[in-house]
């Protein structure tokens, strides 16, 4: 008997489509000369580690889609296969050109028309690095459809605990899952709404166990029915991958189509090269094995502490290099600091230059005394000057079409400036980690929002008068630590105060009670108190300006004294003495003030030395 | 110096029973006859299992003497101290316990008069003890549903469901709120998915109403007068705490003005014993893995939920489609629930003349069942009469009601004194405490009951 298995399988290889493009510049100037799938990942080029995973993981048949510099591509698999490059000896290589598309949903559709797939297939994203067994999930989603008609699609993530270097905050996501593990919801968190998910209530009718998952990194690999590529070309709104899950789920009725999610654990490590800090972060996992067995190979690096060096360069000994790649035959000079960095191949490094969480493309020449530092990115064969100092900029080496007098930084080195709209994006790009520190302690969520709605049985409810003022207070402690312009604070002041319909006069009492107590709140000192009250004089000034707003002032002294009576018995009479001081006060309203106090009250018996004083001192005069 | 109990029970018998007032109007609740014991007997012999010997009963000051005298009787070692509340307050669950306050010196484990159920209550002890929770509480796996037969006329009222948000890896119960309360979108801050990053959403789950509360738990309701209720207002407002700032402490020289400033805050109740926190910080032990925060995140509020298994049997009898449905199921899971004490379904006490009983049915002690009688599936009541001629079908027949000749009933709920006149038939009905029963009369799906009674509703 023969295996009837076997003839299934021949009739069923398994097929991959890599798209091999991101359209989104994010690897520019890099990426000017040098497709992204050949930038080269502890000194190989990435698409070597997804074409390694992709016959390691079980695949026969590979669809590389290209759009741009497609002859290095073709050359550089060429070569490989000449090389007999591993995976090139059990799985055939197919590159589809098309210069045409503009989006990874323009390559689908582009591959639709060709007709080329047959069965279920792996889709990966541009830029994956990964170990993961490809079959089982294969195995996995064929089970799903015979039970449910409509899947068309598994996206796979590996489980990741909140903050790993691995997440970037791109790709940062909430996904909700049913007990079988049909996505129910998808949203990646950085277009969220004042940072709160908000699920259609009828998620949990449907189904009685609903999974929030947030452990999730983005492997960027999905399984995929035949269907998929025509739901792409029906819609040709979908332009990534993100459009299509969010299509399906949107119009789940219309089309009938559902997703499921694949979630791989334990020693399985799914990671994809998106931008710089996913590059960094998977330069890392890759040198400290997690992706065994993908490991920089060490035919071609040598590994000195915690960096990676290339074949051909000599350290140098009073070099001081930390967390960095460094190509081959790069050539460094002396007293050299080099800190989270990635310099390529055939670039030379002259005396005194520092580099810090900076990236320098291949063939670079950086002279004597200049500082790369902060997310500076030179292109290839850039040439800096001496003592130049690079914080934060994209560098290329040839002249741009557009191109100011300033930008231009030497024969092979101009600043490369975003257009306008881009600008945004390049602010976002997201950038390399400082490994020293620790990672982002970012204050998201139980913002003070959350507790007011937490509050229906805590305070009775406020008046407009307190609600006014506590805005009052936020205003002030956020303007005293974030150093706001006062003109600002008291603009918003202002409009709070149309908001609740307050009084002027009212107004003045609250804003002098609120500044007194920001003092309370703080720690003591009455050094400390004068520079917060000089800190908030442009908004006395604005708001003590008469007689009566200085009685105002006066009541609010007086209320804060009182109510909180632990108050040293010096602080009353600083505080005048300080208002006095700064002309806030006149001496006739204080005097004023004080005849009509309650005599035998403990605070009057705080001031009267005050009083006393400022009477004799009129005398004298 | 007297041992001071671990934990100090309380049972909540002071509910009136509003989700079924046709039955509930002229008797306890937690007297309702369930199989062969009254409703009441459930969680005390689940205590009793549990090895409890002592407990306080919330009860109804008009209620208290009927409640105590059926209590007393049980016999299970458990030593019950009564606490009435005023009848005509409108008083909930986090009522009573303010009222309690001075009681309360140690833990607390508060359940409710109408659980039904084999769950080991040490699951959700032991969640609390082992967390340092400061509440703990236990949520039911919905039971199968089963095509029951509801007498009376069509519910007005959808089954009330919760959607319960528990952290997958650690059991924290971190959301909680009534599905009613969303109309479109609900809507869960980012940052509860930062700290919790596998949260499971149940929206079926049964609340069981058992509690174990800190006890700094009570003195925090014994300042907060406006919580009413534990279920409603309580629990969805710590769980709420947990994901709020603890306001930061200011130095010493101002600490007095800031703590009479919050000395109503949560945060002051739930202080930890530095020690402990200690003890904490120093050990290897994390309650998560993933991320780099402290064990509990170093919440001070925590709380836990313990969700009983598939398999184990839990209801609560709070509306009439759960108690039809209970004492449907209840013989066939008898040994399940109540392993300790054998299924009686004949009280040898009970005066049964009839030839045709068959063996799903339970007679309580001093029934009087005449010659000629028929029936199946029935409960009957202590001193109930059933009279010649007469059948009694998938019927509960309270305590001391009577039925005259050729009377047929089915699939009816007959309160506590009830005459059921002669030749009356009767299918699907509730009928109402004392109410009288003309004879000849043919009632389908209504409630027959006085009109005061009916002001209930």
């Amino acid at each position: 008997m023969y295996n009837k298995n076997e003839i299934i399988h021949k009739g069923n290889i398994v097929q991959a489509v890599v798209v091999a493009d991101e359209f989104e510049d994010k690897f520019i100037p890099i990426t000017n000369e040098v497709p992204m799938s050949l930038l080269p990942l502890l000194n190989k080029p990435l698409l070597d580690y997804t074409l390694e995973f992709l016959y390691l993981g079980g695949v026969e048949e590979t669809f590389l889609f290209c759009c741009s510099q497609v002859d290095m591509i073709k050359e550089y698999i060429r070569k490989s296969i000449e090389a007999s490059a591993a995976w090139s000896l059990n799985m055939k290589i197919h590159i589809l050109v098309s210069e045409s598309c503009r989006s990874f949903g323009d390559c689908l559709r582009d591959l639709d028309a060709k007709g080329l797939l047959r069965g279920d297939f792996i889709l990966l994203e541009p830029g994956v690095v990964s170990n993961i067994n490809l079959r089982p999930i294969l195995k996995k989603h064929k089970e799903v459809v015979k039970k449910d008609k409509g899947a068309v699609i598994t996206i796979v993530y590996q489980k990741a605990g909140v903050g790993q270097i691995g997440r970037s905050a791109e790709d940062d996501i909430v996904v909700a899952v049913d007990h079988n593990n049909r996505v129910l919801y998808h949203k990646k968190t950085r277009l969220l709404e004042d940072k709160r998910i908000k699920l259609p209530v009828e998620i949990f009718l449907l189904s009685d166990e609903v999974s929030m998952l947030h452990n999730l990194k983005d492997a960027h690999i999905a399984v995929c029915s035949s269907s998929v590529l025509p739901i792409f070309s029906d819609n040709f709104d979908f332009q990534t991958r993100d459009d299509f899950i969010k299509g399906l789920l949107m119009n789940e009725e219309i089309m009938g189509s559902t997703i499921y999610l694949h979630l791989i654990r334990g020693s399985q490590y799914g990671g994809a090269v998106t931008n710089w800090q996913n590059y960094q972060a998977v330069s890392w996992e890759l040198k400290d094995r997690w992706a065994y067995p993908l490991v920089p190979s060490l035919k071609e690096n040598n590994l000195l502490k915690d960096n990676v060096i290339g074949n051909g360069t000599i350290v140098p000994h009073d070099a001081n290099i930390s967390r960095c790649v460094i190509g081959n035959n790069v050539v460094l000079g002396k007293n050299i600091n080099l800190e989270d960095s990635f310099i390529m191949s055939n670039c030379k490094l002259e005396d005194n230059v520092t580099i810090n969480l900076s990236v320098i493309g291949n063939s670079c020449t950086i002279r004597k005394g200049s500082k790369i530092i902060e997310n500076t990115v030179l292109g290839n064969g850039v040439n800096i000057d001496q003592n130049t100092i690079l914080k934060n900029q994209l560098i290329q080496a040839t002249k741009p079409d557009f191109c100011e007098k300033e930008d231009i930084l030497g024969q092979y080195a101009f600043r490369l400036k975003p257009d306008e709209d881009e600008d945004e994006i390049l602010q976002k790009l997201p950038r390399l980690h400082n490994m020293k520190e620790s990672i982002e302690t970012s204050d998201d969520g139980f913002s003070d929002s959350d507790d007011e709605n937490l509050s229906y049985t805590q305070s009775p409810v406020l008046d407009d008068t307190k609600l006014f003022f506590t805005e009052v207070i936020d205003s002030l402690t956020r303007g005293f630590e974030d150093d706001l312009q006062c003109d600002n604070l008291i603009l918003e002041i202002n409009s709070s105060r149309y908001a609740y319909n307050i009084s002027v006069k009212e107004v003045n009492f609250n804003v002098i009670k609120a500044i007194l107590h920001m003092y309370l709140r703080q720690p003591t000192g009455q050094r400390y108190f004068s520079q917060l009250l000089s800190y908030f004089s442009p908004i006395l000034k604005n708001y003590i300006r008469n007689e009566s707003a200085m009685q105002d002032c006066l009541q609010a002294i007086e209320d804060v004294a009182i109510t909180n009576e632990e108050l040293k018995e010096n602080w009353i009479v600083f505080i005048l003495n300080w208002f006095y001081n700064e002309n806030y006060l006149s001496e006739e309203s204080i005097s004023n003030w004080g005849r009509n106090l309650d005599q035998s009250a403990k605070f009057s018996v705080q001031v009267k030395p005050f009083l006393k004083w400022l009477e004799e001192a009129d005398e004298e005069e | 110096m007297s041992l001071q109990a671990e934990f100090q029970v309380i049972i909540m018998a002071g509910g009136k029973g509003s989700r079924m007032p046709e039955i509930t109007s002229g008797k306890p609740k937690c007297l309702l006859p369930v199989g062969q014991k009254p409703l009441i007997w459930f969680p005390l012999n689940n205590l009793h299992l549990c090895g409890f010997t002592e407990c306080i009963i919330v009860v109804l000051d008009n209620q208290k003497h009927e409640v105590q005298s059926t209590v007393d009787k049980f016999n299970l070692g458990i030593k019950a101290e009564y606490f009435s509340i005023p009848s005509n307050e409108d008083l909930g669950t986090a009522d009573s316990l303010r009222l309690l306050h001075d009681k309360l010196h140690s833990d607390v484990l508060v359940l409710p008069c109408d659980l039904i159920t084999n769950t080991d209550l040490n699951s959700a002890l032991d969640i609390f003890r082992t967390h340092n929770a400061t509440i703990t509480s236990l949520f039911m796996k919905p039971q199968q549903p089963d095509a029951v037969l509801v007498p009376g006329p069509k519910p007005k009222h959808k089954p009330e469901r919760d959607l319960v948000g528990i952290d997958v890896q650690t059991s924290r119960l971190v959301f909680l709120a009534s599905l009613s309360d969303f109309e479109t979108d609900v809507s869960i801050p980012l940052g509860l998915m930062k700290k919790h990053p596998h949260i499971k959403m149940y929206s079926t789950l049964v609340d069981s109403h058992v509690y174990v509360m800190r006890n700094w738990v009570i003195g925090y309701l014994k300042n907060e007068e406006k919580i009413s209720t534990l279920k409603g207002e309580f629990l969805p407002h710590i769980v709420r705490k947990q994901l709020a700032k603890v306001p930061q402490k200011v130095e010493e020289a101002n600490a007095s003005i800031v703590d009479s400033h919050h000395s109503d805050d949560i945060f002051s109740f739930a202080k930890e014993d530095d020690m402990k926190l200690l003890v904490r910080e120093m050990s290897a032990f994390n309650d998560h893995a993933g991320d780099s925060n402290p064990t509990y995140h170093g919440d001070c509020i925590r709380c836990f939920a313990h969700i009983t298994d598939a398999d184990e049997f839990g209801v609560r009898v709070n509306t009439l489609p759960v108690y039809c449905s209970v004492n449907n199921k209840i013989i066939e899971n008898w040994s399940k629930i109540v392993p300790n004490e054998p299924l009686v379904l004949k009280n040898p006490k009970a005066d049964i003349k009839s030839t045709q009983v068959d063996d799903k049915c339970v007679i309580w002690e001093g029934a009087k069942l005449k010659e000629k009688t028929s029936f199946k599936e029935s409960i009957i009541g202590s001193g109930v009469e059933v009279n010649s001629f007469s059948r009694v079908f998938n019927t509960i027949l309270m305590k001391n009601v009577v039925v005259k000749e050729r009377v047929a009933l089915e699939n009816c709920i007959v309160s506590d004194g009830a005459i059921i006149g002669t030749g009356t038939q009767l299918k699907s009905c509730l009928v109402g405490s004392h109410y009288n029963v003309p004879d000849q009369s043919q009632h389908c799906n209504e409630v027959l009951t006085d009109v005061a009674q009916l002001m209930e509703f």
